[in-house]
């Protein structure tokens, strides 16, 4: 399936920017089951400076400065992204995935080799999840064993948070706390992601933090509004001999071609759509919206 | 006392290892020392003290009861080592230099130390220091690593061991130097018959180092040394460094990133930079990419570095080698890098990622020193033999949580070094820092360094932060070197070009309140002062001033200060000296004297890079005298009267060291400009107060009078007029007299001309917006005069165009001040994060 996303991010703010300086990560990667077919990145005002570069983790990295005097800040990224997962979730029942218990996959991690070298950087502290609370270690007890199924236990860890965590937006933001969010079992996507996240690492499984979009399907007979979709968040682990394997706590379901992956990293710092300093007195506001349609191949033709 | 009196009571000693090896330069040293005599020498020792004190050497201990700047403490005996052992401690330290230069290389380039398994990937993936921002950049200049400062000590087997690698923004060049010169001026004969190795080479590679770095192809590459600022622990050496290598100290808000290079808002204008010495941590140097709370860095500044349009020194992501979680790996590090073995040895650790390697720690934990690997502060390190058997097992507890983070070292006894304390010399512990640079051939090492001591026999902690005491290091040569020219601080600043166009705008703001805080506190010392001597005298003599007229000061005086309500309050003050004691002391109050001191204070500490000697020693009186009234229990007036005398007369010799010392293209003219309007307004505060309303007459002479001489223009009065004080006259002389330097029209036309010295930003003959405030207000003035400015309305016996003059002066005053801010310190403009994203779903 082809979908065109358009990310809309606003800011307003209430005195004159002389000067900003930002980072994007907003182009979608490529990877096997997605494929990105083209990218638009619009900034108003036009931006004084701009340039890409690959990151650390593979992700890409858009930065601007703006000279423009300015109250106002809209940037709109366009993607248009080939995502046919399908084939990927359905060897998920295989025994290659299913198969290797928690002993196992520590035991191969701790062979030197590309894949475990890659996946253990994603077994240590990240900048948001530090120090694991005791409680959250006993959460994550409760569905990993060392003879059970590491693809399981992440299934299931999943199933557990979608059904002990309450969705509520506003309760937290970047800077509240894993163990806040635990204790109240509030709070949004990437809160749910990053407490999964925590629970892999507690008992030092690799976990990843993914961030990308979700098409959000209408109630049935009625249209899709715009902008009603989102950035969303979710979590991966790895599999020796198998590879990584996503999980969406929030929806309690296994990403297929509703999700589309823009970026990763150890946690939510590592991949920010949008950040900045900006130099002036006073406050901002920011607005997002999302959109996802599936795109007609010949629109993109005449695109 | 002869060495082997002092030998008996050491074991493993400094004096001790090198005599047995034969070579007689502390027999030397011992005998210099008994040619002086211990009671000489201990006045020597106080000299040290009191000429660090003098030139204002002092090191930041954070959170000390002491506050800041703490004196730096020098003891009078060097510690010494023979050339001989030297060359192979130069060789182990260029050795390891060059090996971080090839770690960091590969750490953010290719990484093979890690996928081939050299390093285990914790020890750098777990290191805060390891900045994935930092990943692929590479400098232009041939090594990666610049500067590199090693600790270094003798171990129980009398060879010199590594104990500690400083990579970022390695502190204490400044302070050796610091501590060579003054021991050469206090105890010139102490190196009689030893031939110093000295100093001046190394500094010479250190600013080879630093013009060669340059990305930009320039005879002249634009350097600055990038300071946290005042408050950091090491400032001093900022500062001290700034001053000696010619280079202007910024911090972060001086600097901005533009268009892919880095550049210093000047006077002028901006400035492209291409060199940074820096003494801010990696972390805080960008806050668009590192540390987002940071606001020492300069936003974008990463980009800059990537487009290899500038060069940091030591490059960001450097601190990644400050980590004790390498050292287990170092011998296998150099076999694989060089394929050599380490020339010098290395305090045995165990990391405890390894599984054998933890075991062996939690066998032995009460004998172990165990240590965070990325945090090299006091209260990261467990002495594992100095804890409760509670303590240890909350330690092991932390170890089996994230064993990566944790690295144990064996507990080593390292040698002592004679030092004199008291009247005797007594065996202490030591370390050396010790210096390398990056140069065309390899490393250049400083055949020298930092002593650092215990602060008690059989102590062996020596940091700074717990105070210790700080040594000369001497490496003693068999044949004498040739004498290098000298290097002076007063050589022309070399590449950068000076005056006052390239000043950095901080700086020039600094100046600016300077000028303004030290005007604040004289004219407000002034006017206290005689206050205080007009309620001595109500309380004394017979002929007492009207109570009236010391009500109007009273006022006068809440005004000057800005400390409302004061003697405005509704109710009646029931205590006016209390009152007036307060605005003279409380240093909480805004506005109060004692506030505006502090002020002064920090106005002052934050441009010391631009101070002289005979400047530190009176501001160091100020600070006393200061002190001491704040510390004082019982307050009479007199005492009062009598602080603020010195303070008047202290504030004034410093106000002429000033002019003196600092050149109008370092920006005294902003001092001047600052000073100026300060003065200005208080002298307008002080005027609509005691002149805008008509009093009796009896009345107004005293306050007239009064006036006159917090202004101190009572004799110039009496000198000039040969009259009754008449109000028309001293409007006359202190607001009108464009000749009189302390009145408004004087410093109204001072101003206009030093404004006309700015830098402008376009050449044209239209004035500037704060030129035209002035010459605004000067006209005014000018076109006054003193009778018309003294009638009184007859309704409410008010001098309305007096006051209406004054008031729309003080108005000029105030926009000007603005216009001048808003034009050439535009840092102050805040950097603020954006709010970041939130998710909805």
């Amino acid at each position: 399936m082809i979908f065109r996303v358009i990310h809309k991010t606003s800011y307003k703010y209430d005195s004159y920017v002389g000067y900003c300086h930002n980072l994007a990560t907003l182009r979608p990667r490529d990877l096997p089951g997605q494929k990105l077919l083209d990218f638009k990145l619009n900034i108003g005002p036009v931006a004084s400076e701009l340039n890409e570069r690959v990151d650390f983790f593979g992700n890409y990295i858009t930065r601007f400065a703006i000279q423009e005097p300015h109250q106002e800040l809209i940037v709109t990224s366009e993607s248009l992204i080939e995502r046919d997962y399908q084939p990927i979730t359905s060897q998920y029942k295989s025994g290659a995935c299913k198969g290797p218990t928690m002993a196992d996959t520590l035991t191969s991690l701790q062979r030197l080799g590309e894949g475990s070298l890659d996946a253990n950087q994603y077994i240590l502290e990240s900048p948001l999840i530090r120090k694991i609370a005791p409680e959250i270690r006993a959460y994550s007890a409760e569905s990993f064993q060392l003879n059970r199924s590491v693809f399981d236990a992440a299934k299931e860890l999943m199933n557990r948070i979608y059904a002990d965590f309450q969705f509520v937006p506003g309760f937290s933001d970047v800077a509240t706390p894993l163990h806040t969010v635990f204790n109240e079992r509030k709070g949004v996507c990437q809160d749910f992601a990053q407490i999964a996240i925590a629970c892999l690492r507690a008992v030092g499984l690799p976990a990843k933090y993914m961030s990308g979009y979700i098409e959000t399907l209408p109630p049935e007979g009625q249209e899709k509004l715009v902008g009603a979709d989102a950035s969303h968040a979710w979590f991966a682990t790895f599999i020796p001999g198998f590879g990584w394997v996503d999980f969406d706590p929030t929806n309690n379901l296994i990403p297929e071609n509703q999700h589309l992956v823009v970026a990763w990293g150890r946690d939510y710092y590592d991949v920010p759509p949008l950040k900045g300093v900006i130099y002036s007195n006073g406050n901002n506001v920011m607005t997002v919206s999302v959109d996802i349609r599936e795109a007609e191949l010949d629109t993109l033709v005449n695109a | 006392m002869p060495l082997n009196d002092y030998l008996i009571q050491c074991d493993n000693d400094e004096a001790k290892a090198i005599n047995q090896s034969g070579s007689p330069v502390w027999d030397r040293l011992f005998q210099n020392v008994d040619n002086i005599g211990f009671n000489e020498l201990s006045s020597r020792q106080a000299d040290l003290n009191w000429y660090l004190t003098e030139n204002g050497v002092t090191y930041n201990v954070y959170n000390d009861p002491q506050g800041l700047n703490r004196p730096w403490n020098l003891n009078a005996i060097p510690t010494l080592m023979d050339e001989k052992e030297w060359v192979t401690v130069e060789k182990g330290i260029q050795q390891r230099a060059e090996l971080f230069n090839l770690v960091l290389k590969d750490l953010y380039g290719k990484r093979e130390l890690i996928t081939k398994g050299i390093i285990p990937q914790e020890v750098i993936y777990s290191h805060r220091g390891f900045i994935r921002a930092c990943d692929q950049i590479e400098y232009p200049t041939e090594k990666q690593l610049l500067v590199y400062a090693a600790d270094i000590a003798r171990g129980p087997d009398g060879q010199m061991w590594i104990y500690s690698d400083r990579t970022q923004a390695p502190s204490g060049m400044g302070y050796a130097l610091e501590n060579r010169l003054t021991i050469g001026r206090v105890l010139p004969e102490l190196s009689k018959g030893l031939n110093v190795r000295k100093l001046t080479n190394f500094f010479n590679h250190f600013d080879n180092l630093l013009l060669a770095s340059s990305p930009r192809q320039t005879d002249a590459p634009n350097i600055v040394v990038l300071t946290p600022g005042p408050l950091n622990e090491t400032y001093f050496e900022h500062s001290y460094i700034s001053s000696f290598m010619g280079y202007p100290l910024v911090q972060g808000n001086d600097l901005v990133a533009r268009n892919g290079y880095l550049w210093m808002k000047s006077l002028k204008g901006l400035k492209q930079v291409d060199v940074v010495l820096r003494r801010v941590d990696d972390l805080y140097t960008d806050p668009l990419e590192l540390r987002e709370d940071s606001q020492l860095g300069v936003p974008g500044l990463l980009e800059v570095v990537r487009q290899q349009n500038v060069a940091i020194i030591n490059p960001i992501g450097s601190r990644v080698l400050e980590n004790p979680g390498l050292i287990p790996f170092i011998p296998g590090i150099a076999k694989y890098l060089l394929n050599e073995d380490l020339i010098l040895p290395q305090v045995a650790s165990w990391w405890c990622g390894q599984e054998r390697e933890r075991q062996y720690v939690f066998d032995h934990l009460s004998e172990l020193v165990v240590r965070r690997i990325d945090r090299p502060h006091a209260d990261s390190v467990f002495i594992g033999y100095q804890m409760t058997s509670g303590d240890l097992r909350e330690l092991r507890e932390q170890i089996k949580d994230r064993p990566y983070r944790f690295v144990a070292q064996e507990r080593i006894g390292f040698s002592t070094t004679p030092t004199f304390i008291g009247r005797t010399m007594e065996p202490r512990n030591m370390s050396i820092r010790t210096f390398g640079v990056a140069s065309e051939d390899g490393y250049q090492i400083m055949p020298g360094g930092l002593v650092r001591v215990a602060p008690m026999v059989g102590n062996s902690t020596v940091t700074n932060q717990t105070g210790g005491l700080s040594k000369d290091f001497w490496v003693i040569s068999n044949k004498e070197e040739q004498t290098p020219p000298k290097f002076s601080i007063s050589q022309p600043l070399k590449n950068m070009d000076t005056g006052l166009d390239n000043l950095p705008s901080l700086t020039a703001e600094n100046l600016f309140w300077a000028g303004r805080y030290v005007g604040r506190a004289l004219a407000t010392a002034r006017f206290l002062r005689m206050v205080l001597k007009q309620i001595n005298f109500t309380s004394f003599n017979e002929r007492k001033p009207n109570h009236e007229s010391l009500e109007a000061l009273f006022k006068a005086a809440t005004n000057l200060t800005c400390t409302f309500p004061g003697f405005f309050s509704e109710e009646e003050i029931e205590d006016p000296v209390a009152e007036i004691y307060s605005i003279i002391l409380d240093g909480s109050r805004t506005g109060s004297l004692g506030h505006t001191m502090s002020m002064f204070f920090n106005s002052y500490y934050s441009i010391r890079n631009l101070w002289s000697s005979d400047m530190w020693r009176v501001f160091g009186r100020i600070n006393a005298i200061w002190d001491d009234i704040q510390q004082e229990k019982k307050i009479t007036n007199r005492r009062i009267i009598q602080t603020l005398d010195q303070l008047i007369t202290r504030l004034i010799a410093f106000m002429g060291l000033v002019e003196d010392c600092i050149l109008i293209e370092q920006g005294l003219l902003l001092y001047f400009i600052g000073l100026q309007i300060e003065l200005s307004m208080l002298n307008i505060s002080k005027c609509r107060s005691l002149l805008s309303v008509k009093f009796e007459d009896h009345i107004e002479y005293e306050v007239l009078e009064a006036l006159l001489n917090s202004h101190e223009s009572l004799n110039i009065y009496r000198n000039s007029y040969r009259s009754y004080i008449k109000i028309e006259n001293v409007i006359d002389l202190i607001i009108l007299d464009k000749k009189y330097p302390r009145s408004l029209a004087f410093r109204f036309n001072r101003l206009n001309k030093d404004l006309a010295e700015l830098p402008k930003a376009h050449s044209s003959h239209e004035l500037a917006d704060f030129e035209k405030f002035i010459f605004e207000g000067f006209a005014k003035l000018r076109l006054a005069n003193a009778r018309e400015l003294s009638e009184i309305e007859e309704e409410n016996y008010v001098r309305a165009k007096l006051d209406d003059l004054l008031s729309n002066l003080s108005d000029l005053l105030f926009q000007a001040s603005l216009a001048i801010t808003t034009t050439y310190f535009s840092h102050s403009y805040q950097q603020n994060q954006l709010i970041n994203q939130n998710f909805s779903v």
